[in-house]
């Protein structure tokens, strides 16, 4: 089967057109795992690529990747529970005392749009509430944003609140805001840091590379 | 000048933004606050929040709103008359580090560079007014805007702004300036501190920002509550839309301030910025910026408030071609607009994120050009100097006339930096650059400042106040 005709509704970020094309794809009797593969995932790797030539401007990858999640929740009642590839769960939230939250949601963006699943606690999340996320949803990453030095420090408090609760080995943690260097990173003991969405989504696919 | 908007144009902004606050209204998350809108004849809706602000309400508020007041300086040289045409320009606050020369890299910010910003201000003419620099990373957060605004103080007559993490931090900065002034009333009359806070774009007010305006307007503190959305990110990306939008929070947050406490000496705030679409770096010093900018000060003017504004701003890493010409033109339009109150305007660079002591004295240079032109050429008979013409004659030359002497010292802006001199002779003396030039400004200015509290003073306030400690 040809998806051509999909990969290019997702490119443009036509979301009633890509819908339409997966809907017809699943009529024709496709494999939906085929569909979000070579249609979908597929589109999304050219977009990246045009992004980073430079031809294409975030608000337009962010529309294609939007596209790209209308047609997986279409897909997703095809799959039997478990077998759909998502390429793991990420939570996201800015720290206590924090309120920007413009990085912290393109961050979820374009991890999204390469496939992840994010849970967004939002802005001001305190250690325990970050905590109780970690329990309850069993994530293979933790993000983590903050913008103001005063705040930075609720990230090391995270990081000691998830180990007294003994949820620290069981997530990687990655943290990132204008203020937020690797040298902190590395202080306070997260796994990762990534200085923008992009680095971000190649970090993170590196965290689950690695296994 | 030919301006940007029509008196048409910002009639519709104006109209635009005032429907934004009746029809979408303000989020508002502080319930107490809500109730006490309600019961003032705003629109409340407790399931989503939001105060839904009708014409009258927003101009019976602002009809409180002093449309002339004074910023002072301690010592009475630098007073801020705002309002007045005047146009002042400062510096910008809360940079997280510093460009270190040396290494030619960055390094996090520290009290002490907080007290050597505050020096180099109050040596530099042109910048008018201080406002806290940068963060200390050295300072622990429970002592820590005593500290900030203690170390401003102790090195500056000038004006000082600053922001404030939360309530506490609030109190602490008012109970010493208070102490420094001699009690409340006396701080009252002669403001030399005020606190800007922030909305967040689009359309929400956090319940601390709330908490700590009632605070500081109760004291008579001037502020400024000022919206910074960002075009494409927390606005729209037309600029007619994030002029509606931030005109709508500007003055949402203006007629707040005037419903805490009605008379407070408010500024109108603007702090608009784009982004570059393409990464979505921020994108500060963007000419659209300045356009911006430039248009707010016409809205805040339609309604009589001084405005808060933004230049000077650059994306640039270091103090470079970048850094000069993005910095030369946002400063030069919002001079020519008017605008009262211009932060941002010395010492950063990378979009806000950093400082450099050299960028402020090269940042003077530049306020210094702009102050000149908005000086203007002055027309008068002896101006035009006929006589002196008609004397001189023609072939002759003006050097050695009694009418240049008069006039060349006042007529003239004479740059320190700016390099002018004969090639041999500037390759003589090792061609210096306007970088290197400013580097040996501030060693000077440092080297030979003094600090601006009287010993005695700061000794009693190192007592009252024993949470305060050494750069």
């Amino acid at each position: 089967m040809d998806f051509t005709a999909l990969s290019e509704t997702i490119i443009k970020g036509n979301m009633d057109g890509a819908v339409k094309e997966t809907q017809k794809a699943l009529d024709a009797g496709s494999d939906p795992q085929q569909i979000l593969d070579q249609g979908l995932i597929a589109a999304m790797d050219v977009v990246g690529e045009k992004f980073s030539q430079g031809t294409m401007f975030v608000p337009q990858m962010l529309r294609s990747a939007k596209t790209m999640q209308a047609c997986v929740a279409l897909l997703k009642p095809q799959f039997q529970a478990g077998t759909v590839s998502s390429k793991g769960k990420i939570i996201m939230g800015t720290v206590k005392g924090d309120l920007h939250d413009i990085g912290k949601n393109l961050v979820a963006m374009m991890l999204e749009g390469a496939g992840f699943t994010i849970v967004d606690l939002g802005v001001d999340v305190a250690p325990e509430a970050f905590v109780k996320a970690v329990a309850d949803e069993a994530p293979q990453i933790l993000g983590m944003s903050a913008l103001l030095s005063t705040t930075m420090p609720s990230m090391k408090a995270t990081i000691e609140a998830l180990k007294q609760a003994g949820h620290r080995d069981k997530v990687k943690i990655m943290i990132g805001g204008a203020p937020v260097t690797s040298q902190f990173a590395k202080e306070i003991g997260a796994d990762r840091y990534a200085p923008d969405a992009g680095s971000a989504v190649s970090e993170a696919k590196g965290v689950l590379a690695a296994g | 000048m030919r301006q940007f908007l029509s008196e048409a144009d910002i009639e519709q902004i104006d109209e635009t933004g005032r429907r934004i606050l009746t029809t979408v209204g303000i989020r508002i998350l502080d319930k107490q606050m809500l109730d006490r809108l309600r019961a003032s004849g705003a629109q409340v809706e407790p399931a989503d929040g939001r105060a839904r602000l009708p014409d009258g309400w927003i101009d019976r508020q602002l009809a409180s709103a002093p449309d002339r007041f004074t910023l002072f300086s301690r010592d009475g040289q630098n007073d801020l008359d705002l309002g007045s045409g005047q146009v002042y320009f400062g510096n910008g606050g809360r940079a997280f580090q510093i460009l270190d020369l040396a290494t030619g890299g960055f390094r996090p910010t520290m009290l002490r560079d907080v007290a050597n910003t505050a020096a180099l201000v109050e040596q530099l003419s042109h910048i008018r007014f201080y406002i806290i620099a940068c963060q200390a990373y050295d300072l622990a957060p429970d002592a820590y805007h005593l500290n900030d605004f203690f170390h401003a103080l102790l090195h500056t007559n000038k004006h000082v702004m600053g922001g404030v993490d939360n309530l506490e931090g609030a109190r602490q900065m008012v109970e010493l300036a208070e102490d420094v002034a001699g009690g409340n009333a006396p701080l009252r009359q002669r403001p030399f501190v005020s606190v800007m806070t922030n909305p967040i774009s689009p359309l929400t007010v956090d319940g601390e920002s709330i908490k700590i305006l009632e605070f500081l307007t109760s004291r008579g503190i001037p502020v400024t509550f000022a919206p910074a959305p960002i075009s494409g990110a927390t606005a729209p990306a037309t600029l007619a839309g994030t002029l509606a939008q931030l005109h709508a929070e500007a003055l949402a947050g203006a007629a707040l301030v005037q419903f805490m406490s009605p008379g407070t000496p408010v500024m109108y705030g603007s702090v608009p910025m784009t982004m570059d679409l393409r990464t979505m770096d921020l994108a500060v010093g963007s000419v659209e910026t300045a356009m911006l900018n430039t248009c707010c000060v016409a809205l805040a003017h339609r309604y009589r408030l001084p405005i808060y504004a933004s230049a000077g701003l650059t994306d640039a890493k270091q103090p470079d071609i970048q850094a000069g010409f993005e910095k030369g033109v946002s400063n030069l339009l919002l001079g020519r607009a008017g605008a009262d109150f211009v932060h941002l305007a010395a010492g950063m660079l990378d979009s806000g994120n950093s400082i450099s002591y050299e960028q402020y004295v090269i940042d003077d240079e530049i306020i210094g050009m702009v102050e000149r032109l908005l000086r203007g050429v002055t027309i008068n008979a002896e101006t035009l100097a006929l006589e002196c013409i008609e004397r001189v004659g023609p072939g002759g030359n003006y050097v050695t006339e009694e009418h240049t002497v008069e006039h060349m010292f006042s007529e003239f802006f004479y740059p320190k930096l700016a390099v002018r001199e004969q090639y041999d002779r500037w390759v003589g003396r090792g061609a210096p650059t306007p970088l290197i030039r400013a580097q040996s400004v501030v060693d000077e200015i440092l080297d030979e400042h003094a600090h601006r509290l009287d010993p005695a003073a700061v000794k009693g306030l190192r007592s009252r106040f024993p949470r305060i400690v050494d750069v």
